[in-house]
């Protein structure tokens, strides 16, 4: 049981991710939108719940700057290495 | 000054090559035990069965990599040089014992237990089935240096 409840959640994360037009790099391991400006570690995905994902998803932003949604704040050079890789 | 322009990843591959020799060790060691208590089950296959053990150390490009990913976002903090190692990676030495047919697994799996009871088990899983079983911890070759083994069907 507690399996199946494990896959319905997993895909009702990638589901949003997947709607919300997020893509993977699989380099750094986060799901990013280009056009939202927003980076989702996976750690920060594994730990939280759907809804706590889709609020974050749909938090309206400046949209000047990157948002990243990471279980610890990142620190800034790591924020560059990632936005870095995506290019 | 010369250090200053060194990367993280400089750094790791510095202390890869300190820690080779002992990864080394362990390794070996490892897969000499594992022979040593899989020999009554290895003496007693039928001609069609197979049970071989092989070590392997992990390579250091693979080594920093992993340790990179192992980071949220997948990548170092430039500031934060001290708080990475190496040593922190459970599967620098590794061992892993084929085995066919399957069934023999649950044979190799307990003769192991008894003797690294008090590793980690770690299994490879997919959503349907246990590809492979594995377990780290330390050895007797080192303190610092953690091993792992995996029991894989062939």
């Amino acid at each position: 049981m507690e399996e199946i409840l494990l896959m319905t959640s997993l895909a009702t994360k990638q589901y949003l991710l997947d709607s919300g037009g997020y893509s993977y790099n699989i380099d750094r391991q986060v799901y990013f939108n280009r056009s939202a400006k927003k980076i989702f570690s996976v750690d920060f995905l594994e730990d939280h719940e759907g809804p706590e994902i889709e609020q974050s998803i749909n938090e309206k932003t400046d949209g000047r700057e990157w948002r990243f949604y990471f279980n610890s704040p990142p620190p800034e050079s790591v924020k560059r290495q990632v936005v870095e890789s995506l290019g | 000054m010369a250090d200053a322009g060194r990367t993280i990843e400089d750094r790791l591959r510095e202390e890869y090559f300190q820690l080779l020799p002992e990864i080394r060790r362990v390794a070996g060691q490892l897969q000499s035990e594992v022979n040593y208590h899989l020999l009554p089950i290895a003496n007693a296959l039928e001609t069609y069965e197979q049970l071989i053990v092989k070590s392997r150390v992990k390579e250091c490009e693979s080594a920093v990599d992993a340790l990179r990913r192992r980071q949220e976002g997948a990548s170092f903090d430039d500031d934060q040089v001290a708080r990475y190692s190496l040593a922190n990676l459970k599967d620098l030495a590794g061992v892993r014992i084929l085995v066919f047919p399957r069934q023999r697994i649950i044979q190799v799996d307990r003769a192991l237990r008894e003797i690294f009871g008090s590793w980690t088990a770690d299994p490879v899983a997919t959503e349907e089935q246990v590809l492979a079983l594995k377990y780290h911890g330390f050895s007797a070759a080192s303190q610092l240096i953690s091993a792992e083994y995996q029991i894989v069907a062939i």
